[in-house]
């Protein structure tokens, strides 16, 4: 406890430096923005500013990356409430109930729910993930080679189990995520291999393009495709404050959510979107108010907005301790963390004792930023999203080119995302999902790695997956996972919370 | 039986490239691109975890398929005439203009890439069907072109131009305005702040 005190007190030393808040500050702000604005998520925004995080310390880089994720949750719920239009996934839920109150005149007090409980959500993940992760990393130490390869196995498994869409194509994606990590320079002998004699290729395929072809310019030319009504804002945000009667009956759901969501946080494949249908799923099972959910029930507001942010602190756990991304935007951290000469994983707490509990303290202050900013400035953001998708894209797509160039100061990348451009309108046409594609391209060569270590070790033997306990429990877990979505009951019900 | 199309044809394009994997990847009968060493289930060779990883890929693509025969009915969407056309021409001139470029030496710089994907993807625009696809991703070629022969507020005046083709909203003076602001805002974000190493004006690189 008290060494947890310490590395608190260390880590909120790092945090409050004033280049740490104010880009911790900068990624909050730009975190809402995109979360305010549809069509721009945190993937693509991430792949984005990635190039413009290089000339920044590691720590600085890492404290904005997250400032965005967890900053478009927060955005996310606010154009649900106002207009009925999720800004992102993780807050589809939150139109649910959160526009019928803003409809009964009680839109303030629906966004002061969500602020209010994503604030509670994210101060407790916070400190679960400065609990565990010390703890987690002690048993990360003792993993062998083999313990590794199930553990990222058992990662994949779950993030195409969890994927929206078919199980099976999910796995397929990840698979050739897995594929396209293959190209490059072969860490063990050095043969060049699929790079066609491209010296670009050496290192690999880039994984900024890879992201931004697929998650930014991909999604541009979709959302030209289907120009979308926008909706005007109609009612008035009123009074922020909760009346003491709403303010009782947010108690409970917060909590909930808070525990629901961390607990799925933590999962590979999980992350804030699922979090937040759980927590609705819940509420209206077990809230005592659960005859009023459709008419604008504030507990299918407090629940979900607290589930959603206290899933994306979590989802970092994997990410800090073993190294593994849960999600789509964890595998662009590891990206920007290798980017700058850090190996993800167990050794990072005692390696990079500034990045890992720097890091976590921002978290939390960021979250109280977002408390205080965001609602003051609510009309700030409605006005936002008056800004026409005509004059956006352009802007997107320049800022996109730049960034991909900046990279290797190379051409080579600018047509490599326009490669993964194609591609990603392709996926998308045949209803592909891409997330699986990307984690699985992240662990795909580390996989590799730790699979020829395991089997060198074991002599060429097969079964050392199998004999040693912590693997064997891993691919026990992936294996029940895979089973369990083949029964029909199970998948109808991820399929509902997933579909809406 | 219904037919899937959409999981038809993903499960065709994912076998058709763990193909093209494991003939590059070699081991049948010395055939293969690159004939990558094998080794030993104990000593993986460079090639080891591509076959096993293609061959999962393709079992997959195959179950995929499979599955598409009876999982529909999931249509593509309805091409015209047109579209076919232009995809076809677009694809012929474009690979046309690559190899043409390659063999007359026109290749420093991947000139060639973004000269066949501009005019490819140009050609294929004027199907409408594939307007956004083919400006969107043709104003990136044009960035790619002309970066560094004419620095960047050339690229990002080219970029908006023809990206801004792809929704037809767009009036000549907006974009006017668009470009003189965004050619501000990267220059202002990109070169005063950051001070990345990229050509700002033609012939100062």
């Amino acid at each position: 406890m008290e060494l947890l005190l310490s590395n608190l007190s260390h880590g909120f030393g790092v945090a409050l430096t004033l280049n740490n808040v104010l880009f911790a500050l900068l990624g909050a702000l730009i975190g809402t923005a995109i979360g305010v604005l549809p069509g721009i998520g945190p993937v693509a925004t991430i792949s984005l500013l990635l190039p413009i995080t290089f000339g920044q310390p590691a720590t600085t880089a890492i404290i904005m990356l997250a400032g965005i994720y967890y900053g478009a949750q927060y955005g996310g719920s606010t154009t649900s409430i106002l207009l009925n239009l999720p800004g992102e996934v993780s807050s589809v839920v939150t139109t649910l109930e959160g526009y019928k109150m803003a409809r009964n005149g009680r839109a303030g007090a629906a966004l002061t729910i969500a602020a209010l409980g994503s604030f509670i959500a994210g101060s407790f993940a916070t400190l679960l993930v400065a609990a565990s992760g010390p703890l987690l990393t002690q048993v990360a130490l003792s993993f062998g080679p083999a313990d590794y390869f199930s553990l990222m196995l058992l990662g994949l498994v779950i993030s195409a189990v969890l994927a929206q869409g078919s199980v099976l194509k999910s796995i397929a994606m990840v698979v050739l995520g897995v594929t396209l990590g293959l190209v490059g320079t072969d860490v063990q002998t050095g043969q060049q291999r699929f790079t066609f004699g491209v010296p670009e290729l050496s290192d690999g395929l880039g994984f900024v393009s890879i992201a931004m072809g697929i998650f930014g310019i991909g999604e541009i030319i979709l959302n030209l495709e289907r120009p979308e009504a926008r909706s005007v804002l109609s009612s008035k945000v009123g009074s922020l404050m909760l009346t003491r009667e709403e303010a009782k009956r947010c108690v409970a759901p917060v909590l909930r959510g808070t525990l629901l969501g961390s607990v799925l946080g933590i999962l590979p494949g999980g992350g804030a979107s699922l979090a937040a249908f759980g927590s609705y799923m819940l509420e209206s099972k077990v809230s005592s108010h659960r005859h009023e959910f459709g008419t604008g029930a504030i507990e299918g507001v407090a629940g979900p907005e607290s589930a959603n942010n206290a899933a994306a602190q979590t989802s970092f756990i994997p990410l800090l301790t073993l190294g593994i991304p849960a999600n789509a935007v964890m595998a662009l951290m590891v990206g920007a963390l290798i980017i700058q000469g850090i190996q993800p994983g167990p050794r990072m707490v005692e390696a990079q004792p500034d990045l890992f509990w720097g890091l976590i303290c921002s978290m939390w202050v960021g979250n109280l930023m977002l408390l205080v900013i965001n609602l003051p400035l609510i009309g700030m953001w409605v006005k936002l999203l008056q800004v026409p998708y005509k004059f956006l894209y352009p802007a997107i797509l320049v800022f996109c080119a730049i960034g991909v160039y900046s990279l290797n100061n190379s051409v080579f990348d600018v047509y490599q995302t326009l490669f993964f451009g194609i591609l990603g309108y392709i996926f998308s046409k045949l209803k592909m999902e891409a997330a699986p594609l990307l984690i699985g391209f992240v662990l795909g060569p580390m996989m590799e790695e730790h699979l020829r270590r395991a089997m060198l070790l074991s002599r060429g033997d097969i079964t050392i997956f199998v004999e040693r306990p912590i693997s064997a429990t891993l691919l026990g877990i992936a294996f029940i996972a895979l089973a369990a979505m083949l029964l029909p009951g199970l998948r109808s019900g991820k399929d509902k919370a997933l579909a809406e | 039986m219904k037919i899937s199309q959409k999981d038809l044809w993903a499960g065709f394009l994912l076998m058709f490239l763990a193909f093209i994997g494991l003939w590059i990847n070699g081991g049948f009968l010395g055939l293969g691109l690159e004939q990558h060493t094998l080794g030993t289930a104990r000593r993986m060779g460079p090639g080891y975890m591509p076959m096993l990883v293609l061959w999962l890929q393709m079992g997959l693509g195959a179950i995929v398929f499979i599955v598409g025969l009876r999982g529909g009915p999931d249509d593509l969407e309805d091409w015209k005439k047109l579209d076919f056309v232009t995809l076809a021409v677009a694809i012929a001139v474009g690979i046309l203009i690559w190899r043409v470029m390659e063999a007359t030496g026109y290749n420093t710089n991947y000139i060639q890439v973004g000269a066949a994907c501009l005019i490819g993807l140009l050609l294929l625009a004027i199907s409408p069907a594939w307007r956004p696809l083919g400006m969107v991703l043709g104003s990136f070629a044009v960035f790619g072109l002309l970066l560094e022969p004419l620095g960047l507020m050339v690229s990002i005046v080219a970029l908006c131009v023809i990206a801004s083709f792809a929704d037809r909203d767009h009036r000549p003076l907006g974009v006017a305005g668009m470009c003189v602001f965004l050619c501000a805002l990267c220059w202002f974000v990109f070169i005063r702040q950051l001070d990345i190493r990229v050509p700002v004006w033609p012939g100062s690189f």
